[in-house]
């Protein structure tokens, strides 16, 4: 058999935090993948021997896209080590600006950094504008700014846009591509869409920074609480918030929910093939509560796609092993105890992995010694088998709309799908959350801190903050002793997504949903492209195509953001 | 940090002082053995007409300076940085010695009544009471000594005056033998004056305490008064076993002496290479404003001597003389060109065609001219010293410090309406530095007169001139970038497209406003800045990410008006930023490779994140051979018209290298070794200051005017403090004491909450983030200083107030 050596390379000279590689065979079919993580900062080293009530502001370095949360999440972990419960008022506030941010991240993922994989801009040109007035109506409704005036103004600036030259956000050089799939006119529909998210975005980083003072980098939460009471108790604040997310929703309904729903039509056959599909190991934590009984997010434990039978999350149960990334002690350890000394073996002479053995920064996070795959798809899954009345409805909503069954959710397409159904929920969640802080206000609890005495807090002592964040769950664990922070392990959402094989064999989810998928052009890989992005991968990265003998066929960029 | 100055001069109150501007929150003790606080030594002739007037000519200090007058140093402790006068000791941080020099005298005069030296008021109390009716005798041919003579020939107090000169000339071995008749003929109008040449007391007679006769090379003297003024030594008895010393304490060209935590300037400070600078009171401070530079750390300044220029006033006559640092009395190649008229004699010293000094009497040649004429070191021939008068069309050198020229004092005067020499503070510095020129200038005021309105018209004229030139070098500019980029893909008018294609014409208009005046322009640029936005495609412009976290990209792209800037990041990096490109079949390495290769020395390199250096920097690799990120950075940076590190990883490590800084990383210019890096630290930095630098570079072909750490002024000048929203609280003692309590609803000072505002310099209060939305002190938190680099991330980013001494940086 005649099997080509391919490497992906997902590393550009400008930058590069991920690298995938992966071979193929005759046909042109992925049989094997490596996903390396190629940069080492060591922040869970810096934190030891600080004081834990600082863990926060360096912690949130982590990453400058998903910094809310690792801020939230190190704080959370030093509380929870500490036994202080946070008043009613601040566990909202942090609620509301995480939400902010799950919402923001999936519309500025979908249409920035994801939709130019199904959405060919050159084919919008062409489109007859009042054709595709109506076609959007298949989808929707009432289409969000869907007169055929105004998508005639879209078309002419996206005329624009081309006659000006190379812009960024369009230089896509795969247009033509035989796996685009969608007409002119639902091209044009989506460019529409993709303008208006520009804007909806940047109000949604308004709405972070109202409660959160910045971002990225916010700065308004300590150990016990948060900061921004003065906002909390401003009318005018909590209206110009609210009015942020009323447009939001506004978006999701009738734009981003509506382009899912075309996007799954177009690649019915794609989500009927299961591309992109990894191992069926889901895991969520859960969380996020509004009122008394509620809660946005289910915990459970899915192996194997069986979605009969679903276990308790359980913390206790993770494990981080380093056999196959460059760290000293490769045994599988709580990360409470986790280590975090660099064992960097390096690259091969000609700079590829060196596949054999240890081969990236990323550490194999493990659930019973098993690989999971988190995110939105995850907890949508769990939501809906756990018949979560926050999460049911609306996935019976768009499966009955989109024709989907369960298992098609987990392909690259259901992916995202997953991700636009999660926006909606959370975005009228927040409402929901709004109101309980108004509720609360009114019966005049404005406390935002939990007194404590940081010198009669136990010197010894350990906790987790864990949490869902947009790209699935994060855990940072912290031990205490002499009260400094003795020990510090950080488990990212990418860490499992992207997560190296193990001791045993077994791949991480962006390796498995590698495996099988047919490139169309081996010099233009969309189909990997798509896979990869359909996990919202924390890194920026890009992807080169090379041959076995190291002539490079192609490379594209996997615009995203961050990872540890 | 506590810093204690020795001495009570000049040098003392000007390094006091210029501290407390560069490093305010230090602590600044002068420890000076006078009783008086610190007086201006120039003007002591005064003292000897009018010994009462002392507090006349005291220096300005500034009040938080602290000042322990009557300790005479005796010795200092420099393992327990403690220095100690006879009743006291005090603790350093660092310690600057500016001591001076004690006056020489030919015998021990201590206990002796009739006798003394010319350096402190006490001396100068002594001679006002010892001189009446005596037959003084000044030894000395100096200036000091000239100076003196002058002084007592204006009181009737001395019965007679002579000068002893053992040699044969006065004020200098050079002086020409018209400018020395010219000089002894002034001063032997008075009868009672007499200079005697070649002469020196060879004996003297003693009673008691008193001298009663002095026996001379040339005759005696009875009923004498003996005033010394031949010389000085370096005051430094306590330092001599302590510091390496020679004749003065040693010290090398950054001021600093044989112990890293002890400087010394002055008279006192001997340099390894280049011995002494006496007298000269512009030396000294340039030589303090060293030793201040590298005792904070802020720059590695060198002290390199320069032309003096010196003036002396005596009597009617008025003495001007500029030297060469490499000036050579005793050179056998020396020639003398003369030219006098009248009563006002030039006097040219010139080596091999080089002009090597000046001695002007009563002269008005351009003396600035003249030090310029020796700095660049051109052959001179007598014909053009005879042919050019080197008149300064701004009238004669008032100020030799200060370069300041009679018109261009009146020109200040008129301008701003100056009636006193106080109001001229803040126009001109010309009378502060050594002061000789104080009674000059203020006489120039008197007879200027001045016309408010006038005033105000002259000075709008001048602005209005200013601003045309720049508009028109701006504009000059800009059309130099439209020639400079032909293959820039885009012109003006499509990017106005552009712009209308995402309906921001309105927003954008407002975005120019606002950016020009962060920049702190007029807002008659506001055209020019809209052009500049326009012309940013035209550069190339890479951005490399390091060992970050992707903050600053995020912050630019995603935050504060990112419709513009995103469109404008777009045009200006589109093949060369990651995070921006879409997924693209572009070959983006060999789009890298294309710049460097073909715009080479014009594109701009903008750095965001640590440069990791441990283990051979492979805590990074970047790209399909596995380069390691430093060995990119280098390659890239290499050929760049310009290094922009953004973000405060990128500036010295920022979190990244906290301790125990795991990776080794360093900052771009430290990885670099470069000291033209411009830095924009922030974490992440405001999208309006990596914007406006860029803007700048294009508009003005520079970067904007950076500080001591490379980083624009007009972004970083700014303490957080100084222009926060919660001030007046500060200022009222509104503090918050504890999260959410009264004073955080109410939105009070969160100084006692650990905010660290008054240690940053980031103009966060003035544009805050996310379009104006918030920033940090808004969200009741309070500032942690994420844009002073490391240091944020090891003592400032926490809750708490930062333990007593730890506030400086």
């Amino acid at each position: 058999m005649s099997t080509k050596k391919i490497v992906i390379d997902p590393i550009t000279r400008i930058e590069g935090h991920l690298r995938i590689e992966v071979e193929i065979d005759e046909n042109n079919v992925v049989t094997e993948a490596w996903a390396s993580g190629q940069l080492f900062r060591g922040i869970e080293t810096i934190l030891k021997g600080r004081d834990p009530r600082d863990s926060g502001l360096i912690a949130q370095r982590i990453c400058g896209v998903c910094t809310n949360v690792h801020y939230r999440a190190s704080i959370s972990a030093v509380e929870a080590a500490y036994g202080i419960e946070i008043p009613h008022n601040a566990e909202i506030i942090r609620n509301l600006v995480t939400l902010s941010l799950f919402v923001q991240d999936h519309i500025v993922h979908y249409y920035h950094l994801h939709s130019l994989d199904f959405v060919d801009i050159t084919s919008a040109l062409s489109a007859d504008c009042a054709q595709a007035a109506e076609d959007a109506q298949i989808w929707c409704e009432h289409p969000y700014r869907n007169s055929d005036g105004h998508l005639e103004a879209i078309k002419e600036k996206l005329e624009g846009f081309v006659k000006a030259g190379r812009l960024g956000l369009f230089a896509n050089g795969y247009w033509g591509h035989e796996t685009y799939r969608l007409s002119p006119e639902e091209n044009l529909v989506h460019m529409n869409h993709y303008l208006e998210a520009l804007r909806i975005q940047r109000e949604l980083s308004k709405a972070v920074a109202i409660f959160a003072g910045k971002t990225p980098h916010p700065q308004n939460l300590v150990v016990g609480g948060v900061t921004s009471v003065a906002d909390m108790l401003n009318p005018q604040r909590l209206n110009d918030f609210l009015f942020i997310i009323k447009e939001t929703r506004d978006f999701i309904e009738r734009a981003y929910i509506p382009d899912m729903l075309m996007i799954v039509n177009a690649y019915r056959d794609s989500i009927k093939a299961g591309e992109g599909r990894a191992v069926g190991n889901f895991m969520c934590c859960g969380g996020y509560r509004a009122g008394k009984e509620q809660q946005l997010f289910e915990n459970g434990v899915i192996k194997g796609h069986n979605f009969e039978n679903i276990a308790p999350f359980d913390s206790s149960k993770i494990t981080e092993e380093a056999s196959r990334s460059w760290y000293e002690n490769d045994a599988p350890l709580s990360p409470y105890e986790g280590e975090t000394t660099p064992f960097y073996t390096d690259l091969n002479e000609d700079g590829s992995l060196k596949t054999e053995g240890k081969y990236t920064w990323i550490k194999a996070p493990r659930y019973e010694g098993e690989v999971m795959e988190v995110g939105p798809l995850a907890r949508m899954i769990v939501g809906y088998i756990k018949n979560s009345p926050v999460i049911r409805p609306y996935m019976e909503r768009f499966m009955k709309r989109s024709h989907m069954e369960l298992i098609d959710f987990s392909t690259t397409i259901g992916r995202n799908a997953a991700r636009a159904v999660e926006a909606q929920i959370c975005c009228d969640y927040l409402f929901d959350t709004m109101s309980d802080l108004i509720e609360n206000i009114k019966y005049y609890d404005e406390t935002t801190w939990t007194k404590y005495v940081f010198e009669e807090l136990p010197s010894e002592a350990r906790g987790a903050g864990i949490f869902e964040v947009p790209r699935g769950v994060l855990g940072h664990f912290v031990r205490i002793e002499d009260a400094k922070i003795a020990n510090y392990q950080a488990v990212v959402p990418t860490t499992w997504n992207a997560s190296p094989k193990g001791a045993k064999e077994g791949r991480g989810a962006y390796e498995e949903s590698l495996i099988g998928i047919k490139l169309a052009d081996p010099s233009a890989p969309l189909e990997v492209l798509r896979a990869v992005h359909s996990f919202d991968p924390c890194l920026a990265c890009a992807v080169h195509v090379i041959d076995a003998t190291g002539k490079e066929l192609a490379h594209y960029k996997v615009a995203s953001e961050c990872m540890l | 940090m506590r810093i204690v100055i020795v001495g009570g001069g000049i040098a003392a109150v000007y390094i006091a002082n210029t501290l407390m501007e560069s490093a305010p929150e230090s602590e600044i003790v002068i420890v000076s053995d006078e009783k008086h606080p610190p007086y201006d030594r120039i003007h002591l002739c005064k003292l000897v007409e009018d010994c009462t007037c002392v507090d006349s000519i005291e220096l300005e200090l500034h009040p938080k300076v602290k000042l322990e007058l009557d300790q005479k140093i005796i010795s200092i402790d420099p393992a327990q940085k403690r220095v100690f006068s006879e009743h006291a000791a005090f603790h350093y941080d660092k310690l600057i010695i500016a001591t001076g020099s004690v006056p020489k005298t030919l015998f021990d005069i201590s206990g002796i009544k009739n006798a003394a030296t010319f350096r402190s008021q006490k001396d100068c109390e002594a001679i006002a009471k010892g001189m009446v009716g005596k037959n003084v005798i000044i030894v000395g041919a100096g200036p000091i000594a000239l100076e003196l003579l002058d002084t007592l020939m204006r009181s009737d107090a001395p019965q007679s005056i002579t000068l002893l000169v053992r040699k044969n000339y006065l004020y200098s071995e050079v002086i020409s033998r018209e400018g020395l008749e010219l000089i002894r003929g002034i001063f032997e109008a008075d009868s009672r004056v007499s200079i005697r040449f070649g002469d020196q007391i060879v004996d003297k007679e003693v009673e008691g305490n008193v001298i009663t006769k002095v026996l001379t090379k040339q005759g005696e003297i009875d009923n004498p008064f003996i005033i010394f003024g031949v010389g000085i030594d370096p005051n430094i008895p306590y330092a001599r076993d302590l510091l390496e010393c020679d004749k003065g304490i040693l010290v090398n060209e950054r001021m600093r002496t044989s112990d890293e935590n002890i400087y010394c300037v002055g008279e006192a400070a001997q340099l390894r290479e280049g011995g002494f600078i006496a007298g000269r009171v512009k030396e000294c401070t340039i030589q303090a404003d060293v030793a201040i530079a590298n005792l904070l750390g802020t720059e590695s300044k060198i002290f390199k001597e320069e032309v003096s220029i010196d003036g002396l006033k005596v009597g009617s006559f008025l003495f001007a003389d500029v030297t060469a640092t490499d000036f050579n009395p005793k050179d056998s190649e020396n020639e003398t060109i003369l030219i006098t008229h009248g009563d006002r004699i030039d006097q040219y010293i010139v080596n091999n065609d080089r002009l090597k000094r000046f001695i002007g009497i009563n002269t008005n040649i351009d003396l600035l001219a003249l030090k310029r004429l020796i700095e660049t070191d051109a052959p001179i021939d007598a014909a053009y010293l005879y042919s050019n008068r080197l008149m300064s069309e701004y009238g004669k050198l008032v100020c030799s410090c200060e370069g300041v020229h009679e018109l261009e004092l009146v020109d200040i005067i008129r301008e701003n309406a100056v009636t006193s020499f106080a109001e001229l503070k803040e126009h001109s510095k010309a009378g502060r530095t050594c002061g000789r020129c104080k009674q000059d200038i203020c006489a120039i005021i008197s007879a200027t007169p001045v016309d408010p309105a006038e005033a105000a018209r002259l000075k709008q004229e001048k602005l209005d001139a200013a601003a045309a030139a720049e508009l028109a070098k701006v504009r000059a500019r800009i059309d130099k970038y439209n020639t400079l980029h032909p293959k820039n893909q885009l012109n003006p008018e499509n990017f106005h497209e552009a712009l209308e294609s995402f309906e921001m014409s309105r927003e954008f208009n407002r975005w120019v406003s606002m950016i020009t005046a962060s920049m702190h322009l007029h807002p008659q640029f506001e055209g020019v800045v809209e052009e500049g936005v326009t012309q940013l495609n035209k550069i190339p412009i890479i951005w490399l990410e390091l060992s970050d976290c992707t903050g600053n990209s995020e912050a630019f792209i995603k935050t504060s008006h990112p419709k513009v800037d995103d469109l404008i990041l777009k045009y200006i990096s589109l093949d060369y930023h990651e995070l921006l490109m879409a997924a693209s079949g572009d070959q983006s390495e060999s789009a890298l490779e294309s710049i460097l290769h073909n715009d080479s020395g014009k594109y701009v390199l903008i750095v965001e994140g640590a440069v990791p250096l441990g283990m051979d920097g492979k805590f990074l690799r970047i790209g399909p051979k596995g380069e390691t990120g430093v060995d990119l950075l280098r390659r890239v940076a290499k050929n760049a018209a310009a290094v922009i590190a953004v973000g405060s990883c990128a500036y010295d490590g920022g979190v990244v290298a906290a301790a125990p800084n795991p990776t080794g990383a360093v900052g771009v210019a430290e990885a670099l070794d470069r000291s033209d890096i411009i830095n924009l630290p922030g974490c992440p930095t405001n999208p309006i200051n990596i914007v406006g630098t860029l803007l700048q570079y294009i508009m003005f072909d520079e970067f904007p005017k950076l500080d001591s750490k490379n980083r624009p002024e007009w972004a970083y000048g700014f303490r957080v403090h100084d222009n926060c929203e919660r001030r007046g609280h500060y200022d009222a003692d509104e503090f918050v004491r504890e999260w959410g309590d009264e004073g955080a609803k109410k939105g009070w000072c969160l100084f006692e909450m650990g905010c660290k505002g008054p240690y940053a310099d980031l103009n966060c209060s003035l544009v805050k983030f996310n379009e104006g939305t918030s920033w940090p002190v808004q969200a009741g938190h309070g500032c942690f200083g994420c844009g002073q680099g490391k240091i944020a991330f090891d003592q400032y980013a926490n809750n708490r107030k930062l333990p007593e001494g730890e506030n400086e940086h």
